[in-house]
């Protein structure tokens, strides 16, 4: 009986581990902050490269862009889905797939340009994480 | 043997002398933990400030160890009268004041015993740092051949020997300077200012220091000071009111100049004058380092040691904050401050631990451990005058 | 001793501006002036003034860059985006703790800036031509190397006084406990340019082209290339305090 028991908790501290490292896995795969006030989330991608923002506050709460701008034709309604594509990477941008839609230096400033526009980085990256575990905007 | 007869008189003294040994071996056990842990965990020190108190506190303690060779030299290489009564105590305390320094230094480095190896076989003679420990080396051995003549009595030797420590304590001695003054990264060291600065710096310090000691020494020994011994300390105070006026013109003109050139110097003068170092200057350097000093030598016309002792205890107070301030201050304009950095605030903080702290602490408890055993040991000091 | 001490002295100040011939000289104030205009960062000016476009010849080039490969890095700041995969590169390399860094990314923001606000700066060591650590440590622990110009470690002969943290005006030194001494960016030379492979860790992990390593005493190198060319500013951080760094910035 005893030996199952310690069978047991062994066997729940392995899984409590891996639920763990699950847990990181996804902070590794990027951000998604809930924002109420839109409805839709601020989204960091970290993938190809770490800290990436696309800002929904910015899109649809300042410039009033509509869902239908970018859902479903350009992005799946899932935030970080299309980081899973291969092609997800400037070259497509630049051939107009993705945020080079919008982003082709007429309608928005060019891909090729003002990278750290939305490159906020690893440091973007780390202040957006704290942010959101101190619950502070 | 009776160690007894060595164990100075008063029961004060035999009190302080308890004392300071037990702080002593407590502030060691602080050393020898905090390289057990490692340094990183130990000091507050960091990468970009990577010089915290225990430089401080070295160039404290050597400072004064200069300051004494150059005032016993005024008597006892130079000849003047006056100041011969104090030369024994002044050699002997700074061959103590130099020990305390370097064991302060010993906490410092990362790795002292390669020192000992590598100033020898990898000599980098462009270094400043390298030409200060090998000068100070050469000062150690030159100070206790002289204090061993004067032990012995042989005069003319002594007179010889105290004359190369003089040589290279203050080579060595300007060199410490030089150690700021020629980083040439550094805004708030760089220049020729370093030191010419640290050699007033240290004919205060030393004054500063024969004043205290000399009359400690009496009081605790509980003997009335000779006619000769008043004399030559009258004389200290007044070279040392001398002294303190040319570093309060020093020290005005390093903040006038600094209003004008690289920002980065301004940065500092002004969080020194006006930012979290205010307090520290006005208050420690300025007012209990200077000016207070300067005030109750005047006010006690050179005649009242009482109050000549109570201006070197304010003044050593003072003088270990300049020494924070100066050696701190260089380093806390962060390096890439005008490019609008979100990495580092401009002014990078230091917080000095208990280890450091308790490290400085113990090396003032064996300066006075060692002065109160030289007390006994050599009688107090007392020299014929021939 | 003294008089090799004052020829490797000499031989580190290497690229006085007064011994330029005048006509050149004017020629280069005239560049440096284009230069200094857009960027009040500092300017070429301080480091290569000698060898203007087009007046190079091989000849003068040995002259002016005394060693050789003279290994250089120029970053192309604009395209820098934060990855960071430099950095674990290097440390990966190099063995840098967690607590130490051979080379970092600073971020420059501004709220008042027009348009864009932020731009990524990478930072390593400057391998300067004239390295304040170099003269100021009491050991020859570090040293500037006679045949590539890249600043070392001997970190057997380290005393650990850290004089040459406070002399770098670059924040490019660190203690690391586990070599017992300081450490620094040696351009990879310990792990990787000394067994032959090139380039260093963090130029070949670099996604965005950020980076580009090479021989600045080669003309036909991409460093050379960039740092000799006028359509764009080139720059070198700090120069005011004398060092002659070997890395440039410039824009893509």
């Amino acid at each position: 009986m005893k030996k199952i028991i310690k069978i047991l908790i062994f066997l729940s501290f392995l899984l409590g581990f891996s639920g763990l490292a699950y847990l990181q896995e996804r902070s590794e795969e990027g951000l998604v902050i809930p924002n109420e006030e839109i409805g839709a989330p601020e989204i960091v991608y970290n993938k190809p490269v770490k800290g990436v923002l696309f800002s929904h506050k910015y899109h649809v709460g300042e410039l009033g862009l509509s869902c239908e701008s970018c859902h479903p034709k350009l992005f799946e309604m899932q935030a970080l889905k299309a980081q899973e594509n291969p092609d997800f990477n400037m070259n497509a941008l630049y051939q107009g797939k993705y945020c080079g839609a919008c982003h082709d230096g007429k309608m928005a400033f060019a891909s090729n340009t003002k990278c750290a526009t939305c490159h906020i980085g690893v440091k973007g990256l780390k202040r957006l994480e704290k942010e959101m575990k101190t619950g502070k905007k | 043997m009776n160690l007894g007869k060595y164990l100075p008189g008063t029961k004060a003294s035999r009190f302080l002398l308890g004392l300071t040994f037990l702080v002593f071996l407590i502030s060691m056990a602080f050393g020898i933990h905090a390289m057990h842990i490692g340094y990183r965990h130990a000091y507050g020190v960091t990468r970009e400030i990577p010089w915290g108190v225990l430089i401080s506190g070295y160039v404290f303690f050597v400072v004064t160890s200069t300051g004494l060779c150059i005032v016993s030299s005024i008597g006892h290489v130079f000849g003047v009268k006056s100041f011969i009564p104090i030369a024994k105590r002044a050699v002997y305390l700074s061959i103590i004041t130099l020990l305390a320094g370097f064991m302060v230094i010993f906490f410092d480095l990362e790795n002292p015993f390669r020192m000992l190896i590598w100033n020898l076989f990898s000599p980098n003679l462009t270094s400043n740092i390298w030409w200060m420990g090998t000068l100070y080396g050469v000062y150690l051995f030159f100070m206790s051949l002289e204090f061993f003549f004067l032990l012995v009595e042989k005069h003319r030797s002594a007179t010889i020997a105290g004359l190369l420590g003089l040589i290279s304590g203050v080579a060595a001695h300007s060199n410490l300077g030089a150690v700021f003054g020629m980083l040439h990264g550094r805004e708030f060291w760089y220049g020729p200012y370093m030191p010419i600065y640290f050699i007033a710096s240290a004919a205060a310090s030393g004054c500063t220091a024969i004043i205290f000691f000399t009359y400690l020494g009496y009081k605790l020994m509980n003997e009335k000071m000779e006619r000769a011994m008043e004399i030559s300390l009258q004389a200290v105070g007044k070279v040392w009111a001398l002294v303190l006026a040319i570093l309060m013109f020093f020290t005005t003109w390093k903040l006038i100049t600094a209003f004008v050139g690289g920002e980065g110097k301004i940065l500092a003068v002004k969080e020194l004058i006006s930012g979290k170092y205010a307090f520290n200057f006005w208050f420690f350097e300025v007012f209990l380092g200077m000016i207070l000093p300067f005030i109750i030598l005047l006010v006690s016309r050179f005649q009242n040691l009482t109050h000549m002792f109570i201006a070197s205890l304010l003044a050593f107070i003072g003088i270990y904050f300049m020494r924070v301030d100066l050696v701190v201050l260089g380093q806390v304009v962060s390096h890439y401050f005008e490019l609008s950095i979100t990495d580092f605030p401009t002014f990078l903080s230091y917080t000095p631990t208990i280890y450091e702290n308790m490290i400085i602490i113990g090396a003032i408890a064996f300066t006075i451990l060692t002065f109160l055993i030289g007390e006994g040991v050599f009688k107090g000091h007392k020299v014929e005058i021939h | 001793m003294i008089k090799r001490w004052f020829k490797e002295f000499k031989n580190l100040g290497n690229e006085e501006i007064e011994k330029i011939p005048d006509e050149e000289r004017r020629e280069f104030l005239k560049i440096g002036l284009i230069i200094t205009g857009v960027f009040a960062g500092g300017s070429l000016l301080s480091v290569v003034s000698k060898v203007a476009e087009g007046l190079a010849t091989p000849e003068e080039l040995k002259n002016n860059y005394p060693y050789k490969p003279h290994y250089s890095m120029v970053f192309k700041i604009d395209l820098c985006i934060d990855c960071e995969r430099c950095v674990e590169a290097c440390n990966l390399t190099n063995q840098v703790p967690d607590y130490g860094w051979r080379t970092m990314i600073l971020e420059r923001y501004s709220s008042k800036a027009v348009d864009q606000k932020r731009i990524f700066l990478p930072i390593l060591c400057n391998h300067c031509n004239h390295p304040p650590c170099v003269i100021a440590c009491p050991t020859k622990a570090t040293i500037k190397d006679s045949q590539t110009g890249i600043v070392k470690m001997v970190s057997y002969k380290c005393i650990g006084c850290k004089t040459c943290m406070t002399a770098c005006p670059y924040n490019a030194r660190y203690f690391n406990e586990e070599r017992h001494a300081v450490d620094k960016c040696d351009f990879c030379w310990e792990k990787r340019l000394s067994k032959g492979i090139t380039p260093t860790a963090c130029v070949e992990a670099c996604p965005a082209g950020v980076r580009i390593f090479g021989d600045l005493s080669d003309p036909l190198s991409e460093v050379y290339r960039l740092v000799h060319q006028l359509g764009k500013p080139v720059w070198v951080l700090k120069p005011e305090t004398g060092a002659k760094p070997n890395v440039f910035y410039t824009i893509s």
